[in-house]
């Protein structure tokens, strides 16, 4: 358990009983991971691979079966290392009463932000997610997206140096998903350490540093993004005005050189990219 | 322990607000509101003491009734819709102990039975106050005894009924801690209400001076005198 890790993970199983037989149901399955510090994680699987019910196991909301985690440093999540950690639980779900503003002062207040620095942590972290304007609102007027931000505000609030988003991006637009990668990559900078479950693969791969892939609540890919993804042995050249005549000067040339061409295709801007062209943003924004 | 205090209070704080904003709580609060008024209705046709007691009967006793049912019923709706809105997800990654989550929400509740108890009391004050200056005056024409109103005493009976409804909410909460379900929580609430009811009738009953404690005796003197009894059956 090195103490370079935000997050350390040894053998971790989680088994649910489920039914009135209490059949097991293993949700997380001998899971061993190292997460670093001042990186960006993604940990990525399907639906109901376990990656919910892992962060919930590190953040010591439900007990593991088996297994040991550590926090921080901490070899549990300690009151202390808790101050240190901002959590955005899945379709996250707030007092529908109180407004987005308040709701992020109670927030602050939990989090031991001094009376003092709550003002303008509140304001900054709303800033930061987008949500000033609509902060004066009831959360129960709130759209998806909007829940969404104001529970990325409410993670944010006391500038914890782990910040732990089980799907940050679900719900919400391109435009605010873009506008939350950026958050995080403002939060890598400033040297915090951010762990995100996604579905979102395209945003993933543009903000993690690092991925875990799970599968049936086992590991089955971990490494560096750029490691993970580049295919080593094939290589892309972008050409433009390519005249058949210089593409079989071209293909010549590489087979002289014991080079083949594989494909030759146009690119493709992402759908992505295209939205954001084309829409400039979204009306909660 | 500061830090302790701070998010304890603020726990109850946003639990009050919560709960203040029910349509239960306002539900119980008229039909218990309705009922301290229609006490006076109901009054005999023999004017005197009996009738005053016989008004605050009546109405102390709907207060205790709807009393618990709200500290019942509305404790445990507080702890469930936390669990099962996953709001309490939110609440316990936070540095937040169990013991403050679950004394915050005691405390929250706790104070919402406050209003409910003071501000019914604070009605059936008004209510037997006035009847009394009418009695003083019927019983001078008449040449009868005149009745009197004791504000301490109304206030007195009011904090005693607060406390008894505090535990009822404390023990309702200690049940949610480790049930599963609110149905469940209501259910065992409400026996261990009705239990400790018929205890608490049965101790006044078979009172014998010799064996209670000092404490006993005088919770119990105190509440012989300021709790209204039952009318004999
Ligand atoms: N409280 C629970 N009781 C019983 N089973 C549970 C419970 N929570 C989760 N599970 C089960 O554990 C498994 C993993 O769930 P988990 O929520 O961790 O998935 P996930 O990877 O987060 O999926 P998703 O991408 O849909 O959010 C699922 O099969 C789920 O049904
Ligand atoms: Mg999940």
């Amino acid at each position: 358990m090195s103490t370079s890790s935000a997050i350390s993970v040894q053998g971790l199983t989680k088994d649910f009983r489920v039914g009135l037989r209490g059949i097991k149901l293993r949700a997380v399955d001998n899971l061993s991971l190292e997460i670093p510090r001042g990186q960006v994680f993604g940990l990525l699987g399907p639906n109901g691979c376990g990656k919910s019910t892992t962060l919930k196991i590190v953040l010591g909301l439900i007990p593991a079966t088996s297994g040991s985690i550590s926090i921080l440093g901490s070899p549990s999540a300690t009151s202390e290392a808790r101050q240190r950690t901002g959590f955005l639980p899945e379709a996250p779900y707030f007092h529908k009463f109180l407004t987005g503003r308040e709701l992020v002062q109670y927030c602050a207040r939990l989090s031991g932000v001094p009376a003092e620095k709550v003002g303008e942590a509140v304001e900054g972290s709303l800033e930061l997610a987008a949500m000033t304007e609509a902060a004066n609102r009831p959360i129960g007027t709130y759209s998806k997206g909007m829940l969404q931000r104001i529970g990325l505000a409410q993670a944010i609030v006391h500038d914890p140096e782990l910040v732990i988003l089980d799907e940050p991006t679900a719900g919400v637009d391109p435009v605010g998903s873009a506008a939350i990668g950026r958050m995080i990559n403002a939060m890598r900078a400033k040297g915090k350490t951010i762990v995100l479950c996604s579905h979102l693969l395209g945003q993933v791969e543009q903000v993690c540093d690092r991925v875990a892939i799970m599968d049936r609540g086992r590991l089955v890919l971990e490494g560096r993004v750029d490691e993970v993804l580049a295919q080593r042995d094939r290589h892309v050249i972008t050409v433009a005005d390519l005249t058949p005549q210089a593409r079989q000067a071209a293909e010549a040339a590489l087979a002289a050189h014991g080079a083949t061409v594989t494909s030759i295709t146009h690119p493709r801007r992402s759908l992505e990219d295209l939205f954001r062209e084309l829409v400039t943003g979204s009306r909660d924004a | 322990m500061n830090a302790r205090l701070t998010r304890t209070s603020w726990i109850a704080r946003i639990t009050f607000l919560e709960a203040i904003r029910q349509r239960f709580f306002a539900f119980l609060l008229v039909l218990s509101a309705v009922m301290v008024v229609s006490s006076v209705s109901l009054r005999f046709m023999d004017f005197g003491h009996s009738e005053l007691k016989f008004v605050a009967d009546f109405a102390f006793g709907g207060m205790f009734l709807f009393g618990s049912v709200l500290a019942l019923v509305m404790t445990a709706q507080l702890f469930f819709a936390e669990i099962e809105n996953r709001t309490a997800l939110t609440l316990l990654a936070k540095p937040l102990s169990r013991t403050e989550f679950l004394l915050g929400k005691f405390l929250g509740t706790w104070a919402v039975l406050g209003v409910f108890v003071f501000s019914l009391a604070f009605l059936q004050g008004v209510i037997l106050w006035s009847r009394t200056q009418e009695l003083i005056v019927l019983a001078a024409e008449t040449g009868r005894v005149a009745p009197d109103f004791s504000v301490s005493g109304l206030a007195s009976f009011a904090v005693l009924q607060w406390l008894r409804l505090g535990v009822v909410a404390a023990m309702v909460l200690m049940v949610s801690a480790v049930a599963r379900t609110f149905l469940f929580t209501v259910i065992v609430g409400a026996m261990a209400i009705v239990a400790g009811q018929l205890q608490w009738l049965a101790q006044e009953a078979l009172l014998k001076p010799s064996d209670a404690s000092v404490v006993t005796k005088s919770l119990l003197w105190i509440s012989s005198r300021v709790i209204p009894q039952p009318p004999a059956v």
